[in-house]
């Protein structure tokens, strides 16, 4: 949502100043400078400083990626000269040049509009941290509306086309009156590395449970930060809505002297492809082997209704635990229904580091509109208990 | 207390609204590059 910069100077009375980008840090004096979009120099001074400067779009590393119709998918600007480029073309095909959750979210506004859509990556794994018969479900949502997908193309270069535009890869070419780029995101941290702050994961500022940098009168927060993994206990840079909001909140009260620790992150997330509900928490398999567990997994099929009950679709469960100390380490989820809420029971016993024997034995809700009797994730549990 | 954010987004606002509503006396300015604010939070 947005909110008008005015609400916030004239009904909160935060002196919020847009347009104004900040170039320096001086840690020593307490203060930074920085200039405006109409060119003029400022300067500040502060007695505690939160960077929250967020994350940006990656750029491939590809010739024509800056030509006319291509974008990048990040911030409401980008939006708007995205619907005004489709609108006057008008665009009739697209290509999108990634396959994560970003550019998946983009096919179904893009076929809703007519548009048809191909999608391509040089790496040969659809949805790689994903169990293959869940990541299949989502293969073929895609194909069914109607969208191409070539992952395990080498990419070349964008030129001009046919159609406007052409992606070149090493085997095949794709035409489209644009491309999209959603190949991930990266912090903004180059403020806060110039000034010398320390840095964590993927570059991100590396902060404390209390958010404070490496110099006690700053603290850092959102996509620009690191966080701790619930499950690892390792420092980890997985930059996502809420933990943002929650970081702010936690930053502001420790800036007015009180003292929030925050645990970190599980990685829960979830996204819609059509109309197919995508979920995890928790560690993948390669993730979990990565960290030194010994991970059992169990991918299991379930309704989102009750045997019989009418609209009851399928739902598809992974569950991961680990063989040495019983812990349970992720969940994924794919299905029509039932799923991006179901995943929170997962992400919840993955904060109270529970067993899997303990979480198979929990208390889920049933009824037949909702579930069978034994909850998914619950078949899903006793299933991976018996190659623990 | 000055208490200077740097970034207009989810996390920048948040503390910023949160920072001014449980000091409301607290200094609070918040530089943002864009033209745009607080789209997420």
């Amino acid at each position: 949502m947005v909110r008008q910069a005015r609400v916030f100077r004239e009904k909160q009375g935060i002196d919020l100043k847009t347009g104004h980008r900040v170039e320096a840090l001086d840690l020593e004096e307490k203060g930074g400078k920085g200039s405006t979009l109409e060119g003029e120099d400022f300067e500040f001074t502060y007695d505690k400083l939160l960077i929250a400067t967020g994350s940006r779009a990656n750029m491939p590393d590809l010739p024509g990626v800056h030509l006319p119709g291509v974008f990048a998918v990040k911030s409401l600007e980008d939006g708007r000269r995205i619907k005004k480029f489709l609108v006057e073309g008008p665009v009739k095909k697209a290509v999108i040049i990634g396959m994560g959750y970003i550019a998946l979210e983009m096919c179904e506004g893009l076929r809703s509009r007519g548009i048809e859509v191909g999608m391509v990556k040089p790496g040969p794994v659809f949805i790689p941290w994903m169990h293959r018969e869940l990541a299949q479900v989502v293969l073929e949502e895609l194909e069914t509306k109607g969208v191409a997908v070539y992952p395990g193309h080498e990419i070349k270069y964008i030129e001009g086309g046919k159609e406007g535009l052409k992606v070149v890869c090493a085997d095949m070419e794709l035409d489209g009156g644009t491309v999209f780029l959603g190949v991930g995101v990266s912090p903004c941290s180059e403020l806060a590395e110039k000034a010398g702050l320390e840095l964590g994961p993927s570059q991100s500022v590396a902060v404390d449970r209390f958010l404070m940098t490496s110099d006690r009168d700053i603290y850092a927060a959102g996509d620009c930060a690191d966080a701790y993994h619930l499950v690892t206990g390792k420092k980890t840079w997985i930059p996502l809505a809420l933990r943002a909001n929650r970081a702010g909140w936690a930053a502001a009260d420790n800036v007015i002297g009180g003292k929030v620790a925050l645990r970190g992150v599980a990685g829960t997330a979830v996204f819609k492809v059509f109309d197919v509900q995508v979920a995890r928490t928790g560690l993948s398999v390669k993730e979990a082997e990565d960290a030194g567990y010994e991970p059992a997994e169990a991918v299991i099929q379930s309704r989102s209704r009750a045997h019989g009950h009418p609209g009851s679709t399928g739902i598809r469960v992974q569950i991961l635990g680990d063989r040495k100390t019983g812990r349970l380490l992720g969940a994924q989820m794919v299905g029509k229904e039932g799923v991006a809420h179901r995943i929170n029971a997962a992400a919840v016993a993955l904060q109270a580091k529970m067993t899997v024997e303990e979480f198979s034995q929990s208390d889920l809700a049933y009824a037949p509109p909702f579930g069978p009797t034994w909850d998914p994730l619950l078949t899903a549990a006793n299933q991976v208990l018996k190659r623990m | 207390m000055r208490f200077v954010i740097i970034g207009a987004d989810a996390a920048g606002m948040s503390a910023a609204s949160r920072a001014k509503r449980n000091k409301p006396d607290l200094n609070v300015t918040v530089f943002e590059q864009s033209r745009d604010v607080s789209y997420s939070a």
